[in-house]
C-alpha cells in the first residue's frame, strides 16, 4: 500500500466512524439516507409480493364463470386490500425510497438534509402498513374499494372496523410520503455539490423535485378527507351524510384531487429512471433536455386538472365535464414530448441493448398504449360507456404497470451493483421479462374487450353465457405467467448477491455522479464533494471517482465529529453553507411508535390510550426539535468553527427554512382543501342547513384574531433583530409572544365548547368545529415552539451567533396568522353576507 | 414588486396563474349555475358564457406577456443559468396561456349548466 493508498484508508476508517450505523439493533437506530432508501424500497418489495398474491387469488376465482372459490365479501376485500397495498403501500414508498437512495448521491451530496425525519416516515410507513395488513389476517379488511367511495365506506353500509384501518392506516402512511417528499425538495434544492447550477442537474431530479412538489400539494386532500371520515364514523360528525346537509360526493373530489396526480406522481420518477437510463445505454446526453424539464413541469401541474374526469358519471354540468375532459387530453402532451425524446435519443445514440434496457422497450409499448385508452377515456361520451368496466381496469393497468413497474425492474437491475457489488444475470432476467411481458399483455390487453364486452369491475363471478368466458380465462392464464415471471425475477435478484460477477466500477458507463461512490455504497456516499462544471460529470471527467477519494474535492476533513455536506444557492448551486446534519438517533423510532400506537388507540377506541401516546409522541418531537442547532448534542459553538462558508445553523438561512416552508406548503393544500369543503357545501349541496342564528359571534373571535397579530409581529421584530445582530430584549419579546399566543389559543378553546355548535347533526356545525380545531392546534403550537425558544436563549442555545431557529419557526408564525384571518373571512365574514 | 426576469420562481408562475385560472372556471361556472341559472334553451348565448371567456383571455393575455417578456430579457451565452431559467420559464409562460386557451375552448359552443 503507497503513502496516498493509506491515507485514504485512514479517511474511510474515519468516516465510517462518524457515519457508519450503530452495530446490532442500533441499526434501528440508524437515519443516513442510503439505509433508510433501502428499507423503504424492501418494505414496498414485500407490499408487493403480498399485493400481487391477492391479484392471483382474484384470477383464479375469475377463471372461470359461476365459481365460488372465493365469495363475495372475501372478493370485496382483496380487490380493496390489493389496491390499497399496490398504491398506497408499494408504488409510492418504493419510488421515494429509491429517491431517497438516489439523490443525495446524483446531487453531490452525503445525506438528505433531515435525516431523522427520513427514519421517521419509514416508521410510520412500516406501521402504517402493518396495520392496514392486519386488518386481513383478522379478517375484517376494509372492503369499499381503493377509493373508498362514501356511502359505501360510511358507518352505515360499513359498520365493522375495515374502512378505519384504511383510513387511519393510510393517513398514517401519508404522514411518511409527505415527509419524504419535504426532504427530497429541500435536497435538491438546498444540497447540491458545488456549481451543480439548475441546468447542470441530473434530469432525474427535475423529475424527483416534480413528484415531491406533487405529494407535498396533492396528498393532503386525501388526509383532510380521511380524517373527516374518520369523524363521520368514530364521533358521528356530519360531512358526507346528505341528510346533515352533508354531500357524499365531497369525498369524491377531495379524494380524486388526491388520487389523480397520484397515477402522475407514481409515473413522474418512473418516468425519470427512464430518461436516466436510457442516455446512459444509448451512450450519449439525452436529446431535448430543456423540452424534458418544459413537460415535467407542465406535467406536474395538469395533472391536478384533471380530477373529475373520475367523476363524469356523476352529473356535473356538460361545460364543466367539457373543461376536465380538455385538461385531460392536453396532459398527453407533455407525456409525448418525453416519449419523443426517449425516441430522438435511441436513434442518434449507438444503443448498448442491456438487461435494463430491455424493460425500458416494455415501458415503451406498454405505457403508450395505456396512454392512448386514457385519451380515449378523456372522451366524455366513450368513458360513459366503458365507466366502471373491466376496460377501466386494463387501461389503469397498462398505465400504472407499463408506466411504472417495468421502469422500476430497469432502474432496479441498472442499480443492483450500485448496492451489492455485482452484476445480475443476463439469461434469468432476460426470462423474467418475457414472462412479465407476455403475461401482462395476456391479461390486460384481452382485459379491454372484457371491458367493451360490458364486464363490470368488482364483481365477484359472472354468469356463463355472457361472452366473456375466454377472455376471462385468458386473463387468468396470462395472470400466471407473469406471476411466474416475477417470481424468476426474484430469483435472479436472490441469487446476484452470491453469485453474480463483481461488478466493475461504473458496470453502465453512466454519467451521473451517484456512480462515483464505491461499491458496494458506504453511509456516507463522498469521502470529499466533487465541483460540478458539466451536466454529465462521469463522462467529463472519468477520473473523478479516483479524485473524489483522493481527497480531491471540497469538505474533506472531519471537524468536531460532526456530519456535514454542503449547502447551496437553489439556482446557481453555488455553496453557501456547511449542512450540519444530526447522527443516529432512536427519536424517530420513538416517534413511530407512539404515532402506532396512537393509531391503534383510536382503531380500537381506547381513546384514553390513543390521548397519552399522542402526548407521549408531542415530548418526543419536541425533544427532537430540542437536540438542534447549537445544543451540545448538534453543533455547539466553537472557536474553530468554519466561517467562509459558515455552519447553517450560524445563518439566517438554510435548510430547515427551506422544510418548513414546504411543510406549510402541504399544510396550507389542506387548509385550502377545508375551504373547498366549506364552499362546495354552501353551493351544491343538496340539503344544506345553515342554522337559524349563527353559533359563532365574531367579537371573541375578532379579539383572539388581535392577539395573535400583536404576538406575530413581536416574534418578527425579534428574529429580524437577531438577524441583525442584536440579542437584546429578544428573550422577552420571544416570551411575551407566547403568552400572546397562549391568550389567543385559550379563547379560541373557550369560544369551541361555548359555541354551542351541533356537529352530530349539521355539516355547517362540523365543518366549523373542524376549522376551530384546526386554528387551535396552530395556535398552541406556536406558543409552545415560541416558548421553547425563549428558553434556548436563556440558556444560549439561540443567540446572535445562533439566529438560525426563530428563522425557521417564522414563517409558521406567518402562515397561522394568514390561515386565521381567510378563516375569519370565510367562516364569519361571508356567511353574514350571504 | 419587481419583475425580476432570471428568477427561478419563473419557472412555476405561468402554471400557477394557470391554476388558479382553472380553479376560478370550475368554481364560478358552479356558483354561476347553482344562484342564476340562465335558461337552458339560449344554449352558449348567456350572460355566463362570456364573462368565462373574459376571464380566459385576460389571463392568456398576461401570460402572453410574460412570456414576451421574459423572452427579450433573456442574458445572453455567458450567463448561462439564468439564460436557461428565462427562456424556460417563457417557455412555460407560453404553454401556460396554451392549456388556458385550450381548456376554455368549450365556454364558446356549449351551454353552462346543463
Amino acid at each position: 500500500m503507497n503513502d496516498q493508498q493509506q491515507v485514504n484508508a485512514r479517511r474511510h476508517r474515519e468516516y465510517d466512524r462518524v457515519w457508519g450505523n450503530w452495530p446490532g439493533w442500533g441499526a434501528l437506530a440508524a437515519v443516513n439516507h442510503t439505509s433508510v432508501g433501502l428499507r423503504f424500497i424492501v418494505t414496498g418489495l414485500f407490499f408487493f409480493l403480498i399485493g400481487g398474491v391477492l391479484a392471483m387469488l382474484m384470477r383464479t376465482q375469475l377463471a372461470l364463470p359461476e365459481q365460488d372459490i372465493v365469495g363475495p365479501e372475501l372478493y370485496n376485500q382483496l380487490f380493496t386490500m390489493h389496491g390499497t397495498l399496490m398504491m398506497f403501500l408499494f408504488a409510492i414508498p418504493v419510488l421515494e425510497g429509491g429517491a431517497m437512495y438516489l439523490i443525495p448521491k446524483m446531487v453531490g451530496a452525503r445525506d438528505l438534509p433531515f435525516p431523522r425525519l427520513g427514519a421517521m416516515g419509514y416508521y410510520c410507513y412500516l406501521f402504517g402498513g402493518l396495520i392496514i395488513l392486519s386488518s386481513m389476517a383478522l379478517s375484517i379488511a376494509p372492503d369499499s374499494g381503493w377509493f373508498m367511495y362514501t356511502p359505501l365506506s360510511s358507518s352505515t353500509y360499513s359498520p365493522g372496523p375495515g374502512s378505519d384501518f384504511w383510513l387511519l392506516g393510510i393517513t398514517f402512511v401519508e404522514i411518511s410520503s409527505v415527509s419524504g417528499a419535504v426532504e427530497l425538495v429541500v435536497s435538491i434544492l438546498r444540497t447540491r455539490s458545488s456549481g451543480m447550477s439548475l441546468r447542470r442537474m441530473p434530469i432525474f431530479c427535475w423529475y424527483i423535485l416534480a413528484m415531491a412538489l406533487m405529494i407535498i400539494v396533492g396528498f393532503p386532500p386525501l388526509i383532510l378527507a380521511s380524517v373527516l371520515l374518520e369523524l363521520e364514523r368514530a364521533a358521528g360528525f356530519v360531512f358526507f351524510e346528505v341528510a346533515g346537509g352533508g354531500d357524499p360526493l365531497l369525498w369524491q373530489h377531495l379524494f380524486w384531487l388526491f388520487g389523480h396526480p397520484e397515477v402522475y406522481i407514481i409515473f413522474l420518477p418512473a418516468a425519470g429512471i427512464v430518461s436516466t437510463l436510457i442516455p446512459v445505454f444509448a451512450q450519449r446526453p439525452i436529446v431535448g433536455y430543456r423540452w424534458l424539464v418544459l413537460a415535467v413541469i407542465t406535467m406536474g401541474f395538469i395533472s391536478f386538472g384533471l380530477w373529475v374526469h373520475h367523476m363524469f358519471t356523476v352529473g356535473i354540468p356538460q361545460l364543466a365535464q367539457a373543461f376536465f375532459s380538455l385538461a385531460s387530453m392536453l396532459v398527453a402532451i407533455p407525456t409525448a414530448i418525453q416519449v419523443f425524446a426517449w425516441l430522438a435519443t435511441l436513434w442518434t445514440g449507438r444503443v448498448v441493448w442491456g438487461l435494463p434496457m430491455l424493460w425500458i422497450l416494455g415501458f415503451l409499448i406498454i405505457f403508450v398504449a395505456g396512454g392512448l385508452t386514457g385519451v380515449m377515456l378523456a372522451l366524455v361520451p366513450f368513458n360513459w360507456q366503458v365507466h366502471d368496466t373491466h376496460f377501466v381496469v386494463a387501461h389503469m393497468h397498462y398505465v400504472l404497470v407499463g408506466g411504472m413497474l417495468f421502469p422500476l425492474i430497469a432502474g432496479l437491475y441498472y442499480w443492483l451493483p450500485h448496492v451489492s457489488g455485482r452484476m445480475p444475470s443476463e439469461l434469468l432476467g432476460r426470462w423474467a421479462f418475457w414472462l412479465v411481458f407476455i403475461g401482462f399483455n395476456m391479461t390486460f390487453l384481452l382485459m379491454h374487450l372484457t371491458g367493451l364486452l360490458g364486464m363490470p369491475r368488482r364483481i365477484y363471478t359472472y354468469q356463463a353465457d355472457l361472452g366473456w368466458d375466454w377472455l376471462n380465462l385468458l386473463s387468468s392464464v396470462g395472470g400466471f405467467v407473469m406471476a411466474i415471471g416475477v417470481g424468476m425475477l426474484i430469483v435472479d435478484i436472490l441469487l446476484h448477491f452470491r453469485f453474480g460477477r463483481l461488478a466493475p466500477r461504473n458496470p453502465w458507463n453512466a454519467d451521473t455522479l451517484e456512480w462515483a461512490v464505491a461499491m458496494p455504497v458506504t453511509t456516507y456516499n463522498f469521502i470529499s464533494l466533487p465541483r460540478i462544471e458539466s451536466r454529465h460529470p462521469l463522462w467529463k471527467d472519468r477520473q473523478l471517482p479516483e479524485a473524489l477519494e483522493s481527497g480531491r474535492g471540497g469538505l474533506t476533513d472531519i471537524q468536531a465529529d460532526r456530519r456535514v455536506t454542503w449547502g447551496s444557492d437553489a439556482a446557481t448551486g453555488e455553496v453557501q453553507q456547511v449542512v450540519h446534519l444530526p447522527s443516529n438517533s432512536w427519536i424517530p423510532l420513538q416517534t413511530g411508535v407512539a404515532l402506532a400506537v396512537t393509531c391503534l388507540g383510536l382503531l380500537t377506541k381506547f381513546y384514553w390510550v390513543a390521548l397519552a401516546a399522542a402526548l407521549i409522541g408531542l415530548v418526543v418531537v419536541l425533544r427532537w426539535s430540542w437536540h438542534n442547532g447549537g445544543h451540545p448534542h448538534a453543533a455547539p459553538l466553537r472557536a474553530d468553527d468554519p466561517v467562509s462558508p459558515p455552519l447553517h445553523s450560524r445563518t439566517c438561512d438554510g435548510p430547515g427554512r427551506w422544510g418548513m416552508l414546504m411543510t406549510l406548503l402541504a399544510n396550507g393544500s389542506l387548509f385550502a382543501c377545508l375551504l373547498f369543503g366549506w364552499f362546495y357545501f354552501w353551493t351544491v349541496s343538496p340539503q344544506w342547513q345553515v342554522p337559524g342564528e349563527a353559533p359563532l359571534t365574531a367579537a371573541p373571535l375578532l379579539i383572539s384574531g388581535v392577539l395573535l397579530t400583536i404576538a406575530a409581529l413581536l416574534q418578527k421584530r425579534q428574529v429580524n433583530r437577531l438577524c441583525k445582530g442584536s440579542a437584546e430584549g429578544v428573550e422577552l419579546g420571544f416570551w411575551i409572544s407566547a403568552a400572546l399566543a397562549l391568550a389567543h389559543a385559550l379563547l379560541l378553546l373557550w369560544i369551541l365548547p361555548a359555541a354551542d355548535l351541533a356537529p352530530r347533526t349539521l355539516a355547517h356545525d362540523a365543518v366549523l368545529a373542524v376549522m376551530l380545531g384546526y386554528l387551535l392546534f396552530h395556535g398552541a403550537l406556536v406558543a409552545v415552539l415560541t416558548a421553547l425558544q425563549a428558553l434556548r436563549v436563556r440558556l444560549g442555545y439561540v443567540r446572535v451567533e445562533l439566529p438560525y431557529e426563530p428563522v425557521v419557526l417564522q414563517p409558521l408564525w406567518s402562515y397561522t396568522l394568514t390561515v386565521f384571518w381567510i378563516a375569519f373571512a370565510a367562516f364569519i365574514l361571508l356567511p353574514m353576507a350571504w | 414588486m419587481r419583475f425580476v426576469p432570471c428568477h427561478p420562481l419563473h419557472l412555476v408562475l405561468g402554471l400557477t396563474v394557470w391554476s388558479a385560472w382553472f380553479v376560478v372556471l370550475y368554481g364560478g361556472l358552479s356558483v354561476a349555475c347553482q344562484l342564476a341559472p340562465p335558461d337552458p334553451a339560449n344554449g352558449p348565448s348567456t350572460w355566463v358564457n362570456p364573462l368565462l371567456w373574459l376571464s380566459t383571455l385576460v389571463v392568456v393575455a398576461a401570460l402572453l406577456w410574460a412570456a414576451l417578456r421574459l423572452w427579450r430579457a433573456a442574458p445572453d451565452q455567458s450567463q448561462a443559468n439564468r439564460r436557461y431559467i428565462s427562456l424556460t420559464s417563457a417557455a412555460l409562460y407560453a404553454v401556460s396561456a396554451f392549456a388556458t386557451l385550450a381548456v376554455a375552448a368549450p365556454v364558446l359552443f356549449l351551454p353552462p349548466c346543463i
